[in-house]
This record gives structure tokens, C-alpha cells and sequence, in this order.
């Protein structure tokens, strides 16, 4: 399947106290997870937050395959974060300083799935990687819904047309909430997922083969 | 606590997680979390975290899965309630 899906969380925007505590992690990270944390290589709350990044990346990839699943990030198991020697960073869109690449392993239903993120003080971004995968993030000064939601949409196709010679790109929205690319009312065969939270926007697709 | 109480004190949980004021008043059981009201699924946890204290019951990972709309919000949030009875 080639899917797309990809997360960013706001470190400034989230409960730091509240993240570290087990009353909180312990709805979304099971106890094997927990071993994967190295504290020389990230903190406790930036690790928190990388893992949910991954398993919502992991969700929006694998719900382009299965209309009916529901966010169900226990079942979404990280089994190998690493700091990657090769940074494969050529595909990363972004105007912000990057400072810390991870990689790594989520498994769903014995299926493995290949993840990238990137971590610094005010974000971190993940994608599922695939063969082809392109990802962009951003920092905006709105952040109401509306306008996180626009900005990212205008992000994405900016990136497309670089390499999309087609006049009429839009996004619409799957009946099962993911988005499609369609140039006028032909849907496009790539793939797209975006993210937005507090003034962070994200995107990533894959090109076809 | 019948339906309709637990609808009261849930849109109490909710509020500090939407910018939709609006639709929040008039939510109902099929009104979704993320599409409808606008929430961040960052914020997911925390709306779990705060029923639990709302509501003084334990949501567990089997069943915060199929809190994604009001109406399944409110059929665990039941749920527990009566278990803890």
C-alpha cells in the first residue's frame, strides 16, 4: 500500500508536568516502550511526545487502507528508536532550525512500518517513511483552526506545483476524514497527510514509483 | 447520572479544548471530537486524563479507543460509573 502519514506536536504548547506523568504516558505507551527511552539521547517529556507523534503518524498512514480504524495508539507498538548515521535529510522541507533526527520501527498487527522524525525546543515531526516521501514543516503566527488548516493546504500544494505541472490541485477530505489530492475532479495518485498544532504545520506525501 | 448529566459535565471537560464555543453548545451523540469540534489530537489524552477526574472513574486503553464522538464519550464515561457504583 502506498499511504502517507505523518504528526507534529508543539512542545511549547503541551503540559510538561502533566506529560511525565505515568497517569498520562500510560494511556498511550506500553511498558515495552518504555525501555526504548536512552535520557543521554532525549528527555522524558520529549520522548513522550516523539512516541505519540509516531503512532499518530502511524494511524493517519494505515487509516488510508482501512476506513473503519480507529486511533488505537496501545496497538501501535514502537519496537527501535535510533539516532540514524545516513540522515536522509533531502526530503525535508522546512525554514526551522532541525536539531535531532531519530529513526525507527512501529509495528501494527505484526506489520512494520518505518518512522522519521525530527525533534528541537518548540516541535517534533514525524512521518512514515516510504520509498518516495517528501515532508515539510513550518512555523505560522495563527493559531486558530481555520487558519492552521488553510496554511497547511497552501503549503502542500506550493510543494506539489514545484513538480506537478497541473493547473487545478486542490485537497479534499475522504468521507473517512483523510485528505485526497485532486486536480479538478480527478483524485491524483499521491498520497498526502498533514498536521497542524499551535503554530506548527506539517506535511508529507509520497510519489508513486 | 443519566445521559443527560454526563452530556452536562462533559461539555465542562471539553470546553478548555475547542475554539468551536458554538457547536460545543449544541454538541449531541454524533458530534465528533476532531472533526466536529475542532480538537487537537494532542489534546486527546488530556480530555481522558480530566473525565477520569470529572466522573472519578479509570478509562482504560480498551475503552479511551472508542471515545472519538460525544455519544461513545458518554457510553464509557456510563459504563464506568455504573461499575464503580
Amino acid at each position: 500500500m502506498i499511504s502517507a502519514g505523518n504528526d507534529i506536536v508543539a512542545l511549547k504548547a503541551i503540559d510538561k508536568e502533566r506529560t511525565c506523568l505515568p497517569a498520562f504516558y500510560s494511556k498511550f505507551i506500553i511498558p515495552a516502550e518504555l525501555l526504548l527511552h536512552n535520557p543521554d539521547q532525549i528527555s522524558f517529556e520529549n520522548f513522550v511526545w516523539l512516541l505519540w507523534s509516531v503512532k499518530e503518524s502511524a494511524y493517519k498512514y494505515l487509516k488510508r487502507g482501512d476506513s473503519d480504524l480507529v486511533f488505537a495508539p496501545h496497538k501501535l507498538s514502537i519496537t527501535e528508536i535510533r539516532v540514524p548515521d545516513d540522515l536522509e535529510t533531502t526530503e525535508l522541507n522546512t525554514d526551522q532550525s532541525v536539531g535531532l533526527f531519530y529513526a525507527g520501527t512501529v509495528s501494527f498487527k505484526g506489520a512494520e512500518h518505518h518512522f522519521q522524525s525530527v525533534l528541537n525546543d518548540d516541535f517534533v515531526g514525524s512521518i512514515i517513511k516510504g520509498r518516495h516521501s517528501c515532508w515539510g514543516i513550518r512555523r505560522i503566527n495563527a493559531t486558530d483552526y481555520s487558519s492552521q488548516s488553510a496554511a497547511v493546504r497552501l503549503f502542500v500544494l506550493d510543494k506539489l506545483k514545484e513538480s506537478l505541472t497541473l493547473d487545478s490541485l486542490e485537497i479534499k477530505k475522504h468521507a473517512a476524514g483523510y485528505p485526497v489530492l485532486y486536480n479538478g475532479n480527478e483524485p491524483i495518485d499521491i498520497p498526502i497527510s498533514f498536521s497542524h498544532h499551535d503554530r506548527y504545520i506539517a506535511y508529507s506525501f509520497q510519489i508513486p514509483n | 447520572m443519566d445521559r443527560k448529566e454526563i452530556l452536562i459535565e462533559l461539555k465542562k471537560v471539553l470546553a478548555p479544548y475547542t475554539e468551536s464555543k458554538e457547536m460545543l453548545e449544541g454538541i449531541n451523540e454524533q458530534t465528533d471530537l476532531i472533526k466536529d469540534l475542532k480538537i487537537n489530537s494532542a489534546n486527546l489524552v488530556d480530555i481522558i486524563i480530566d473525565a477520569e477526574a470529572q466522573y472519578n472513574i479509570e478509562i482504560d486503553f480498551d475503552a479511551a479507543e472508542k471515545m472519538y464522538n460525544v455519544g461513545n464519550c458518554i457510553d464509557v464515561i456510563a459504563d464506568k460509573i455504573n461499575k464503580t457504583a
